[in-house]
Parts: C-alpha cells; sequence; structure tokens
C-alpha cells in the first residue's frame, strides 16, 4: 500500500536531505575505517548519511567508471573516485540540488578532478546505455516509491559485465502502521 | 534477463539508537518511533543489507528489466 504519492514521497525527501546539517560525523564512523574518514572534507563525512559500505564490497579497479546512484554529500563518491584514480572517473547523481552542490564542493575540496556530479533521478538516471563499470548506491533505493524502474535503470546504464553493490534497508516483519505513514521515515 | 550473482555480502541489524545519529530523523520522530514500536523490535527495526550482481556479459546493454 502506498501512504505518498510519488511527488509528496520526492517533495518530503528533498525537504529532509537539503535540511539536513550534520554535526556529529557519528553515522560515518559507526560504518567506515578511520583512515578513509581521515583523507575527506569534513563536510562529506559528518553529512554521511548511508547505512553501509558498498564502495568496500565494489573491488574498484583503477580506470573504471564508477557511479553513486543517491550520492548525497559524496562520501561514497569521493571514496570511488580515490579507488578508481585519475584513469577512472566516478559520477554521482542526486535529485537534491543542495547535495549536488555539496558532493561538488566536497571533491573540490579533495581535489580530485574525476568527479562528475549529476542532478537526476534514480528512476531516470542521466547516463547513456552500458556507460559505467560499477554502480555503488547506499541508502537510496529504500526512497524510491518505484525501485524497479530503479534497478531497472541501473541495468540499463552498467556496461555488460558490470558490477553492482548496493546497500540499503530492509524490513523482515511489517512496521506499525503509524510509522509507515510519517514523513521522517520515508525520507529515512 | 536481469542481474545474476545475486549475493548478500554484509547484514547486520539496525535499532533504533542506531537511527538516531540521522539528522533527517528528528529526536521527536526517535521518541515516537520508541513509543510505536514493541520493545523486542528496538534493537532489530530494520536490517541493513550490501548486495552485489552483475549484468550478465551477454546482453546488448539495453533496456533490460532487472
Amino acid at each position: 500500500m502506498a501512504y505518498f504519492t510519488v511527488d509528496q514521497a520526492r517533495s518530503i525527501i528533498r525537504e529532509a536531505y537539503t535540511a539536513a546539517s550534520g554535526d556529529a560525523p557519528l553515522v560515518a564512523a559507526a560504518l567506515y575505517d578511520p583512515g578513509e574518514l581521515a583523507a575527506l572534507p569534513s563536510g562529506a563525512v559528518s553529512l554521511a548519511l548511508g547505512v553501509g559500505h558498498p564502495v568496500r564490497h565494489a573491488d574498484l579497479r583503477p580506470g573504471e567508471t564508477v557511479l553513486d546512484v543517491g550520492c548525497g554529500a559524496g562520501i561514497d563518491t569521493l571514496l570511488a573516485a580515490r579507488a578508481v584514480g585519475p584513469t577512472g572517473r566516478a559520477i554521482g547523481v542526486d535529485m537534491t540540488p543542495a547535495m549536488v552542490a555539496r558532493t561538488r564542493e566536497h571533491a573540490r575540496q579533495a581535489g580530485l578532478a574525476n568527479v562528475d556530479v549529476r542532478e537526476g533521478l534514480m528512476e531516470s538516471l542521466p547516463l547513456d546505455d552500458a556507460s559505467v563499470d560499477v554502480i555503488v548506491s547506499n541508502g537510496v533505493l529504500n526512497l524510491s516509491t518505484r525501485k524497479s524502474r530503479a534497478l531497472a535503470e541501473m541495468f540499463r546504464v552498467l556496461r555488460p559485465g558490470g558490477r553492482l553493490s548496493l546497500a540499503d534497508l530492509v524490513v523482515t516483519e511489517a512496521l506499525p502502521e503509524d510509522v509507515l505513514r510519517s514523513a521522517p521515515a520515508l525520507a529515512g | 534477463m536481469g542481474f545474476q550473482a545475486v549475493s548478500t555480502v554484509d547484514r547486520r541489524p539496525f535499532g533504533i539508537a542506531a537511527l538516531a545519529p540521522y539528522p533527517v530523523f528528528p529526536p521527536e520522530f526517535v521518541q515516537f518511533l520508541k513509543r510505536v514500536v514493541p520493545p523486542e523490535r528496538h534493537d532489530e527495526l530494520v536490517w541493513s543489507l550490501v548486495v552485489r550482481a552483475t549484468k550478465p556479459a551477454a546482453t546488448g546493454g539495453g533496456s533490460h528489466a532487472a
């Protein structure tokens, strides 16, 4: 059962992530290695909003093109950019303009010239067919009201033989209906 | 045709306390969760997974559904 329309959901999510301000990097500390975090701009660390470490499991190689679906403030995009090196490329896509701007700024602060950030929807990725080697995504697919469409888009933009590493939350038992109807639960 | 070699490479419980540091969850929402969610689920409200998958090498790369 859908509790929000597509437009309502996107509006709630954009508003929540635009307003998000990280004042304590507790989320990042729980998910990433201290050495990884030390090499990143503090803004990217304090606004880490993922739920896992998909880059760790992506086996990235120098020269690869990586797409971070729902890049947020850019922590995984920056880690991917470092892993693929100057001959590779990390592309971040996010539907919230404030997050696109944050990732661009954090890439600039990190001195990473191989980062490309684009505004777009996960259900309509602004990339060509078969144009990326690897996709990572962290706590984002659950935000879509059209998850099958988002996965189909990931499949479309991956090259044949390409890899997906996706971190997200799942429920194993139904949540109370009061929770399902709440905007913060949708945004998280 | 869709993704192949789908596997879960990391799986861990995510309780209400783990949600509290996220700025998208206001403190009042965390308190709301503690009220409406049965106490036995507070430490395992949801699960965090990392899933890996591969796009088959033989596809044409077009718009096949996942």
